[in-house]
């Protein structure tokens, strides 16, 4: 594979020329673009559209509920980012390169509604902080119809609370969202993320447990049909004591869709009683679907509880007979098991919207 | 007439060792009205005759028929079975996640009312007399949100059985060891439910290890099936003897 090299010379922002692991920017992402390491997390997704478009122009999201009490919207950066990681995400650095600007949203006081991101095309990175003991519900889709790419840092300050859905259900030709979540002690975060493939979508999510007792939830639900492609990428490091992670992510690939799942928890030394769990199930359903799952696990402490799973599996033939022998057709009965093994994992405000989508229906009350 | 007919049916498992005959010519008639219990040793093929009926994949006729009033089931497949009105009530109910009993019940009626070209329930006026149903078999109605079978106890996996089998009201019910796993009193709710069920138009097919179930389910016929065939049939008498004898004597 040819080096990946970024579109243009990118000028280093203010904020960033004074870290000291930046040195010659350019040159520092184009090296952590080629390690060995990144391109791995590229192994099953062509990169090098997904790089060449860090710099296309930008456009702002709609934002809404961002004139509430307590929330600051601005356009610039004026402090390192939490959860900077060049090597994990050079990508999402160069994207902050090339923007003229970013959107920062601070939020310092519990908002009685949600904050409501839409994303119509290729839009401009987003830091979110939410202040101490403050409780956010963020509500984000994109709607994009065109190549696009969102890049999104949020950082939990101590016992933040944070509920985000995020919807990517539209059509595109391609997709990229980088999601960073950093998390201080004893701060909550839960994802609710709904996903449909689209011509090649990729999601980057990483976590950083950077305080002592932090929790984190993930559960996603995706669907890959037809000729579409879907490639999620997700890091979670335990920094600290006590953390608890769960991310449970059910995607079904039907009739050629190609569906990557890469889920790695990194407990780092000193993160003692931290509880980590990943279960990622796959439900492959018509002809030629292609499933690539690899949950990983990397330890250096001892003290901790950490169980990973991932399954990749037609539908129960047991579970099939069980629904015909009452009356059910097959077809119909195949229908009801696959919207139920992703209605596990849809869930929260954007759940109707993801039903509809993923599901072909909406929720049934009963 | 007779509403099943089973004649001279031959069976056998897939296994991976290749097919293993397992019903060698097994006859058998039930009239509307009528409780057959099916008895035997484990192996004998008693869950096997439940499953080839009903269609379950895993299993090859190899020779007979079965009719149910009067049309060939072994050829149709399972939800075909079902809309004629056989049901076979699960000795192990599968447990299936993100499928609302409800939304299972609705979609099963709602199969099964189409197939007879009867109009559809009212969704409201449904889920009325589902809970009803629930409630009359000790099932807290909760459970109708969660997921089929989901965390289910045994006993509450075989009310469930039960209660769809008053719900969706066969002509034919197979109930394939549905005490098994039952303490006394799951016992007794599920026989009661059977017994509401039983009537002069249906059929009743009671495959059982244990005479305890015929105290309260009282059957017009007692079979005993051993190495795939019927060997002695008899009358509620022939289950208390073989409750005092065990199987050796006839087999």
């Amino acid at each position: 594979m040819a080096d990946l090299t970024l579109p243009t010379t990118l000028a280093t922002p203010d904020w960033l020329a004074d870290l000291p692991d930046a040195g010659s920017l350019p040159e520092v992402l184009e090296q952590a673009l080629n390690s060995p390491a990144h391109r791995e997390r590229w192994k099953y997704t062509k990169p090098g559209p997904f790089v060449a478009a860090t710099q296309h122009p930008m456009i702002d999201p709609d934002i809404g509920g961002e004139s509430q009490n307590g929330v600051a919207l601005n356009q610039s950066i004026d402090a390192p980012l939490a959860g900077f990681d060049l090597d994990q995400a050079p990508e999402a650095i160069a994207r902050l390169c090339y923007a003229d600007h970013v959107m920062t949203l601070d939020v310092s006081a519990s908002t009685d509604e949600p904050i409501v991101i839409n994303h119509a095309g290729n839009t401009r990175p987003m830091l979110i902080r939410v202040a101490a003991g403050v409780s956010l519900t963020l509500l984000e889709s994109a709607d994009a119809s065109d190549d696009a790419q969102q890049s999104i840092w949020i950082d939990l300050a101590p016992n933040a609370r944070v509920e985000h859905s995020r919807n990517a259900l539209n059509d595109a030709p391609s997709h990229w969202q980088y999601l960073n979540v950093h998390l201080q002690a004893g701060a909550h975060y839960q994802l609710n993320n709904h996903v449909a493939g689209c011509g090649s979508r990729r999601q980057d999510i990483h976590i950083i447990m950077d305080g002592q007792g932090a929790e984190a939830t993930l559960v996603s639900a995706g669907k890959v049909d037809g000729k579409m492609a879907l490639d999620q990428q997700v890091t979670l490091e335990h920094r600290q004591p006590r953390g608890q992670s769960k991310q449970t992510i059910h995607n079904i690939v039907a009739n050629g869709g190609k569906c990557t799942f890469n889920g790695r928890i990194h407990i780092h030394e000193g993160a003692a009683g931290t509880d980590a769990q990943l279960s990622n199930k796959n439900l492959g359903m018509g002809e030629h679907a292609t499933i690539n799952t690899k949950p990983e696990l990397e330890i250096y402490t001892d003290d901790v509880s950490c169980s990973h799973g991932a399954t990749v599996g037609t539908i129960s033939q047991d579970a099939l007979f069980y629904l015909t022998s009452r009356g059910i057709d097959r077809t119909a009965a195949e229908a009801l098991l696959s919207q139920g093994f992703l209605r596990q994992c849809i869930d929260g405000p954007l759940a109707d919207q993801a039903l509809t989508a993923l599901v072909g229906r909406a929720r049934e009350e009963s | 007439m007779s509403l099943l007919n089973v004649s001279d049916l031959h069976a056998s498992v897939v296994t991976d060792d290749g097919p293993q005959p397992i019903l060698k010519g097994l006859t058998l008639e039930v009239k509307p009205g009528e409780v057959h219990a099916i008895m035997g040793p484990n192996g004998s093929g008693k869950s096997t005759l439940a499953n080839v009926l009903s269609g379950r994949p895993g299993y090859i006729v190899d020779s007979g028929t079965a009719t149910l009033n009067g049309q060939g089931l072994l050829e149709l497949e399972p939800f075909e079975r079902a809309q004629l009105g056989l049901f076979l009530a699960f000795q192990y109910p599968v447990e299936i996640p993100g499928v609302s009993n409800m939304e299972f019940l609705k979609a099963s009626i709602d199969s099964l009312a189409r197939a007879r070209g009867e109009e559809q329930p009212n969704t409201a006026t449904f889920m009325k007399q589902v809970r009803e149903l629930a409630g009359s078999l000790d099932l807290d109605p909760a459970f109708l949100k969660r997921g089929v079978n989901e965390g289910f106890s045994g006993g509450e996996k075989k009310r469930n059985e039960i209660m769809q089998l008053l719900l969706l009201q066969p002509k034919l019910a197979l109930l394939d060891e549905t005490d098994s796993g039952l303490d006394i009193d799951a016992l007794k709710v599920v026989a009661e439910g059977v017994n509401r069920y039983r009537s002069a138009e249906n059929g009743v097919v009671l495959i059982t290890h244990y005479q305890r179930l015929l105290d309260y389910i009282v059957p017009d016929f007692v079979h005993v099936l051993s190495n795939g065939k019927i060997i002695e049939s008899g009358d509620k008498s022939l289950a208390l003897e073989l409750e005092a004898k065990g199987y050796a004597w006839l087999t």
